[in-house]
C-alpha cells in the first residue's frame, strides 16, 4: 500500500447537488461551478478557505454534471492543492465488488469515500458545501472543536429572528453545547443558523457513518440522519459562532444579491486571497464612449457602452450605446449595440442582440410578485430588439421555440 | 523541420543601456508593459505557441525580477517533462560583455540540449509571431541561416541597426550595419536568427580564434559563405528601445487593430498569474479610452492611460496619458499628465505632475511624491 504522510485534517467538499433552484444556470454544470464575482466560481471560496486554513487534502464529491467542475479543478494548482502527497481530488461515485451506487445522500457520499479519508490517517474531518460565499479560517473552528473536546462542531451564524425560520436552527446551552436541532422552525428559539460547515473527530464520524449505512430507512443525510443520531447518543456537539459575511447562493435571487454585495462598500467581504483559475486575457479596454460607475470589470472585457451596478466577467463585450444596469454578465457574453440589460443574469457566451431589452426594473412591473431577476442561460442568442421580461428564464432550447 | 527541434535562446538584456530608467533595477525583458505583462512574455508566448519546448534566457545582470517573473516557465507551459525554461547567468568569472563571448560561454548548455537548431531572439520586441511560418520558410529554401526582418524606420535607440537587402525569393543579397539612410523604410533585423546549432558554434569558435567579437560583422560575413535568407514579419511589431518607444507602444494598445492582433485568442500571450480581483469602479469614476488591468480601484478620472494591476486611483484624481505600473497608489485630487509611474509608487493627495508627449516624466519604483 502506498504510504501517505498523515494529515491532521482532511476536508470533504460536497459538490454533487444539482442546484435545481438556479434553473438554467445549472443545466450543464454543478452548482459549485457557477461563476461568481467577476472571475471566480463558487467553489473557489471553500477551496481558498481550506488552503488559507492550512488544510492540504481536499476531496470534492461530484455527481451531477461534473465535466466543467472536474476540468476547472484540474490538478488543483491554482489553489496550491497540487502537492506531491496531498492536494485536491474529485471523487465521483464508482463501481465496486458489491455493486455500484450513486451518492444517495450527503453522508453516503462520505461513507463511500472512507478509503480516501483513511489514506491520510486524519484526526479530524471537515465537511463543507459548495454553495456558500464566505471567508473563514477553519483552523480557528478546529481550535474551538479541540478546546471543547467535541465529537462534532457546527459553524453557526447569527441571523435576524424574522428570517430564522428559513434556516436549520441550533439550540444550545450557554457554553455552546447543542441540545436540539430545529429544522426551519415556525417559532425559532434562537437565531443560530447552521452554515453547513461541520468538523468531526474522525473516529466518531467513522462510527456513525458506518452505523447509518446499515440503516435501511435512513436517507443517509448529515442534517436528517447522522447529526440527530449523534445527538441522541449523547455525543458532545458544539456550535461555533462565526462572524463575518456568509451567504447561501442557492437561488437566483441570493446569487444576484451576493454578487451585488461585492459592489456595496458596507459589505465586509473582500476578495483578497481568494484563488481561482485565471483565463489568459489582456487587461480590459474602456472606450471613449463608455461610462462605468460602481461596477466590477475583469480582464479581457471591451466596454463601449454604459455600465452601472454591474459585474462583468472575463472577455465580455458591451457595445456602443448598450446599457447594463444591476446585472451580472458571465464570461464571453456579448451585449450588442444599443441593447439594454437590467436586473439580469446573462450566462456564459450568450449574445444579447442589438436593441434587445432584457430584464426590468422593479418599478416597471405593476404586480411586484411578478418581478424578479431575468436569467439567460449559456450559449443563447437573443435576437435583435427582442424583449425579455423580468423573472423570465431563457436558454437556448426555450429560445428556439 | 519540427518546432520541437528548435532551441529558443533569448537575450534578456537587449539595449538595457538605452532605457536606463526602466532597466535600472531589471533586465529589459522584465520591464512591465501593457498593464499586466513583462516584455519577455511576448517572445516566450510566441515560442511556446509555436511548439518550441526548450528555452534558455541569458541574463547577465539585474535578473532578480526576471527570475521572479518567469519562474520555472509553468505560466508559458514550458515546465513539463519534455519542456524546460532555463535561466543562463554569468558564471566562473567569464566575460559576458559581447554576444560572441556570451554564446561561446553558453556552449555547454547549447550543445547539451537535444535540439538541432537554435532560434536566437532579442528580449525587447513586442509582436505576436508564429515561428512555424519561419521554420517552414527555412526548410523550403534549404537555408543555413534565416533572419527575421521588419520593414520600417529605424527606432530611436538603435545605434548600429542591422538591415538587409533581399531578392524576390527572400535570399539576402547584402547585410548593412548602421546604414546611412535611416529615415527611409528599411528591412531591419532586430536579432531573431534561426541557425543550426553546429553551424552557430563553429562560426562563434572561428570568430573567437580571430579575436573578432562583433556578432554583427560575423553575420555580415556569413552572407558570402552560407545560404542566408530573410523572412518578413508582417505583423505589428514594437521594439522597446527608449523611454519614448515604451510610451508609444503602451499608447498603441488603445487601437483596436493592435489589441486584436497582439492578443489573438488562438495564440494567447501568457504571463505570471496573480490572483487579483476584478477591477472596481467607484461611484464617481470616469474612465475613457484606457487599458485597465485587474485588482485596481478607480475612484477618479482616467483618460488615455494604461493602468496596471493593483493600482488605486483616488477620488478627484485626473490622469491623462499616463502609464501606471502595478500596486501604485495615486492620491485624491492629483493631476497627472504624460507621466510614467513605476511599481509601488505613492503619489500623495493633491500632487500635480506634467510631462509632454515627446518627453514623458518618469517616477522611479517605490518613490513617494
Amino acid at each position: 500500500m502506498q504510504m501517505f504522510p498523515k494529515q491532521e485534517v482532511v476536508a470533504m467538499l460536497l459538490a454533487g447537488g444539482q442546484g435545481s433552484r438556479l434553473g438554467v444556470l445549472t443545466k450543464k454544470l454543478a452548482k459549485p461551478a457557477v461563476p461568481f464575482g467577476g472571475k471566480y466560481r463558487i467553489i473557489d471560496f471553500p477551496l481558498s478557505n481550506c488552503v488559507n486554513s492550512g488544510i492540504e487534502a481536499v476531496g470534492i464529491l461530484t455527481q451531477y454534471q461534473p465535466l466543467i467542475l472536474n476540468e476547472y479543478i484540474g490538478n488543483g494548482q491554482p489553489w496550491d492543492l497540487d502537492g506531491m502527497h496531498s492536494g485536491v481530488n474529485c471523487l465521483s461515485p464508482y463501481q465496486a465488488i458489491k455493486g455500484a451506487d450513486w451518492y444517495s445522500g450527503t453522508a453516503n457520499a462520505i461513507y463511500q469515500n472512507i478509503n480516501y479519508i483513511e489514506r491520510y490517517d486524519p484526526d479530524y474531518v471537515v465537511i463543507l458545501s459548495g454553495d456558500h460565499i464566505y471567508k473563514m479560517d477553519y483552523n480557528k473552528m478546529l481550535e474551538y472543536h479541540k478546546a471543547k473536546n467535541a465529537a462534532c462542531t457546527i459553524a453557526v451564524i447569527d441571523v435576524p429572528l424574522e428570517e430564522a425560520s428559513r434556516f436549520g436552527i441550533l439550540n444550545t446551552y450557554e457554553d455552546g453545547k447543542i441540545y436540539e436541532f430545529d429544522e426551519k422552525p415556525a417559532h425559532p428559539k434562537s437565531t443560530n443558523a447552521s452554515m453547513g460547515i461541520y468538523i468531526f473527530s474522525w473516529a466518531e464520524l467513522h462510527k456513525y457513518l458506518t452505523e447509518d449505512a446499515e440503516l435501511e430507512n435512513s436517507s443517509h443525510d448529515f442534517g436528517k440522519d447522522v447529526l440527530p443520531a449523534m445527538l441522541n447518543a449523547g455525543e458532545r456537539m458544539f456550535a461555533y459562532p462565526f462572524e463575518g459575511y456568509w451567504k447561501d447562493v442557492g437561488t437566483i435571487d441570493s446569487l444576484w444579491e451576493a454578487n451585488m454585495d461585492l459592489l456595496d462598500p458596507k459589505v465586509t467581504l473582500d476578495l483578497k486571497d481568494i484563488y481561482s483559475r485565471n483565463p489568459m486575457m489582456p487587461p480590459h479596454y474602456v472606450s471613449p464612449d463608455a461610462n462605468i460607475q460602481n461596477s466590477l470589470v475583469a480582464d479581457g472585457c471591451n466596454v463601449e457602452g454604459d455600465l452601472e451596478f454591474s459585474i462583468l466577467f472575463s472577455g465580455v463585450t458591451v457595445g456602443k450605446g448598450a446599457t447594463v444596469n444591476s446585472s451580472i454578465i458571465m464570461p464571453g457574453a456579448v451585449i450588442e449595440e444599443g441593447a439594454n440589460v437590467q436586473f439580469a443574469i446573462v450566462a456564459e457566451n450568450t449574445v444579447i442582440g442589438k436593441g434587445a431589452k432584457v430584464g426590468q426594473r422593479p418599478e416597471e412591473v405593476a404586480n411586484r410578485d411578478n418581478w424578479g431577476i431575468a436569467v439567460i442561460g449559456e450559449n443563447t442568442v437573443i435576437p435583435e430588439n427582442a424583449v425579455i421580461k423580468a423573472k423570465e428564464m431563457i436558454d437556448s432550447e426555450v429560445n428556439a421555440q | 523541420m519540427r518546432s520541437n527541434d528548435v532551441l529558443g535562446f533569448i537575450f534578456a538584456g537587449t539595449l538595457d543601456d538605452k532605457i536606463p530608467e526602466l532597466a535600472a533595477s531589471r533586465t529589459t525583458a522584465s520591464i512591465p508593459i501593457g498593464g499586466k505583462y513583462r516584455l519577455i512574455d511576448f517572445v516566450l508566448s510566441n515560442m511556446s505557441n509555436s511548439g518550441i519546448n526548450n528555452v534558455g534566457i541569458v541574463a547577465k545582470s539585474n535578473f532578480l525580477s526576471l527570475t521572479d517573473h518567469v519562474g520555472s516557465g509553468g505560466a508559458y507551459d514550458l515546465s513539463k517533462r519534455r519542456s524546460n525554461l532555463t535561466l543562463l547567468t554569468p558564471y566562473g568569472g567569464k566575460s559576458f560583455s559581447n554576444y560572441v563571448e556570451t554564446i561561446y560561454n553558453m556552449h555547454g548548455y547549447i550543445e547539451h540540449c537535444r535540439e538541432e537548431y537554435v532560434m536566437l531572439s532579442p528580449g525587447n520586441i513586442v509582436t505576436n509571431f508564429d515561428y512555424t511560418d519561419l521554420f517552414d520558410f527555412h526548410s523550403a529554401h534549404d537555408a543555413d541561416i534565416t533572419v527575421v526582418y521588419k520593414k520600417g524606420v529605424i527606432p530611436e535607440g538603435y545605434d548600429r541597426p542591422i538591415t538587409v537587402d533581399v531578392d524576390s525569393d527572400g535570399k539576402v543579397k547584402q547585410i548593412f550595419i548602421k546604414p546611412e539612410n535611416t529615415h527611409e523604410e528599411l528591412n531591419q533585423v532586430f536579432g531573431s536568427i534561426l541557425i543550426k546549432k553546429s553551424l552557430l558554434m563553429d562560426e562563434i569558435r572561428l570568430a573567437l580564434s580571430l579575436n573578432s567579437l562583433d556578432i554583427k560583422r560575423l553575420l555580415q560575413d556569413c552572407v558570402g559563405k552560407f545560404k542566408v535568407y530573410a523572412f518578413e514579419n508582417k505583423g505589428y511589431t514594437a521594439a522597446i528601445s527608449s523611454i519614448n518607444s515604451y510610451f508609444n507602444f503602451n499608447m498603441d494598445l488603445m487601437k483596436k487593430e493592435v489589441r486584436d492582433e497582439l492578443f489573438n485568442p488562438k495564440r494567447p500571450i501568457y504571463t505570471k498569474v496573480r490572483d487579483d480581483a476584478p477591477s472596481r469602479y467607484g461611484l464617481n469614476s470616469k474612465v475613457k479610452n484606457s487599458i485597465i488591468a485587474q485588482g485596481c480601484v478607480i475612484d477618479g478620472e482616467v483618460e488615455n492611460c494604461v493602468i496596471s494591476k493593483g493600482v488605486y486611483v483616488g477620488e478627484g484624481a485626473k490622469l491623462s496619458n499616463c502609464i501606471v505600473m502595478q500596486d501604485t497608489k495615486i492620491g485624491k485630487d492629483t493631476k497627472l499628465n504624460y507621466v510614467i509611474i513605476d511599481k509601488d509608487v505613492t503619489i500623495k493627495d493633491e500632487r500635480s505632475l506634467m510631462g509632454f508627449d515627446s518627453y514623458p516624466i518618469y517616477i522611479a519604483k517605490k518613490s513617494v511624491v
